[in-house]
């Protein structure tokens, strides 16, 4: 009587926790299909320059480059910035640096002459997007409220995700554990993984 | 065609649930890495490179490395500044970087070991079948087929459930908040430009 209730309640909840999450399970699915075609190490291009803005700074006089870049950084206030890097001075040693956004990364550079900041944005193409939101979290992209969501939402799915490949193997072993072929796809695949897990490690 | 549909669902759920256990304690992982306290194993030394090696560019002193300390992985990030010279050889839980002069024949190698955790986070991130070292090619091809193989269970899963007949009702209600709600969070974060 136990084991039929927590067979009934374990495959309502794993029912329930995939349509639930599976807006979450596409936007995984579609970010791992397309890292096949990444480049690969080494090899990334950034996408093309989309837009330019110029924005007016007058720098105080005692700041160093990095004291600089945050207040530039704080100025320009790009939307989903994700924080700076690469400080560094160009070719014609203009204080330069990039910000990160889930929708691109942006460069700017600082003609201290002209009082002006430039923003080169290169926005990212729609599967990257994904990719970039596949990895939202609670602890991360909290910069807007809809962003902040989903990251929740991400983060709930991934636990429902395990409550699942466990939950799932349960409703096998409950119903259909003598199947020749699902022991075989099971048995085949763990056979394979910890061969590889052993070469690796 | 239900039992189809069952028997796909079964098999994905069954050739994959590995693969799917790694994407998501890895991810776990990620999320809560300050809380975890996972820190790699560090080691250095200094080997003495042979002459050929040290003279015949970074790949042969690599291959003399990994010959004769044992590392394994594939060859990345060259870069040669002078009489300065470094590479690391990467394997999904293990990275050498190494750093030796040509002209001293002293090579400086860190090897940084992870463990299973993190481990796990750089097999989901290895993607790709471009890697010199064959193991992360198949274990990118398991990453991609069960990539594919999430889509499928998720398809499969929502024909079985409306099929199944019970729990319609809350099921309609469950999946349609999931698409409008990620259609939405999507759609506002993707205008933030």
């Amino acid at each position: 009587m136990r084991t039929k209730a927590l067979y009934h309640w374990t495959k309502k909840i794993h029912t329930w926790a995939g349509l639930l999450t599976f807006s979450a399970f596409v936007v995984w699915g579609v970010t791992g299909i397309h890292a096949v075609f990444l480049p690969a190490a080494g090899e990334f291009t950034p996408p093309p320059v989309s837009s330019v803005r110029e924005m007016a700074f007058q720098a105080p006089g005692d700041l160093d480059d990095q004291e600089l870049s945050q207040a530039i950084f704080e100025a320009a206030e790009i939307p989903l910035a994700g924080g700076r890097y690469n400080v560094h001075r160009d070719e014609n040693l203009n204080l330069a640096f990039n910000v990160f956004t889930i929708n691109g990364g942006r460069e700017l550079t600082y003609y201290e002459d002209r009082g002006v900041v430039e923003i080169a944005h290169r926005k990212n193409s729609l599967w990257s997007y994904f990719s970039s939101m596949h990895t939202a979290h609670s602890n991360r992209h909290q910069l807007v409220p809809a962003a902040s969501a989903w990251g929740y939402f991400n983060e709930m799915a991934t636990w429902a995700f395990l409550f699942m490949t466990i939950s799932g193997v349960y409703m096998w072993i409950a119903t259909r554990p003598f199947l020749t072929w699902a022991r075989l796809s099971l048995a085949g695949m763990a056979l394979l993984m910890l061969v590889l897990w052993i070469v690796i490690r | 065609m239900f039992r189809l549909m069952r028997n796909i669902h079964l098999g994905l759920g069954l050739v994959f649930v590995l693969m799917a256990m790694i994407f998501a304690v890895s991810s776990l992982v990620i999320i809560y890495r300050p809380l975890l306290g996972v820190s790699p194993e560090k080691s250095e030394r200094t080997v003495q490179l042979s002459e050929q090696a040290a003279a015949g560019g970074p790949r042969a002193a690599a291959r003399e490395l990994m010959e004769n300390e044992g590392f394994r992985g594939e060859l990345r990030q060259i870069q040669e500044d002078g009489d300065k010279v470094s590479f690391r050889i990467f394997r999904p839980g293990e990275g050498v970087l190494v750093e030796y002069s040509p002209a001293s024949r002293q090579a400086k190698v860190e090897r940084t070991r992870h463990g299973a955790l993190e481990t796990m986070v750089q097999l989901h991130v290895n993607h790709g079948f471009w890697h010199d070292y064959g193991p992360s090619n198949i274990w990118a091809l398991i990453g991609f087929l069960a990539s594919v193989g999430l889509l499928l269970l998720g398809v499969t899963g929502i024909y079985l459930w409306w099929v199944g007949k019970t729990d319609r009702a809350v099921g309609s209600v469950l999946v349609s908040f999931s698409l409008v709600f990620g259609a939405v969070c999507l759609y506002l974060t993707r205008l933030q430009q």
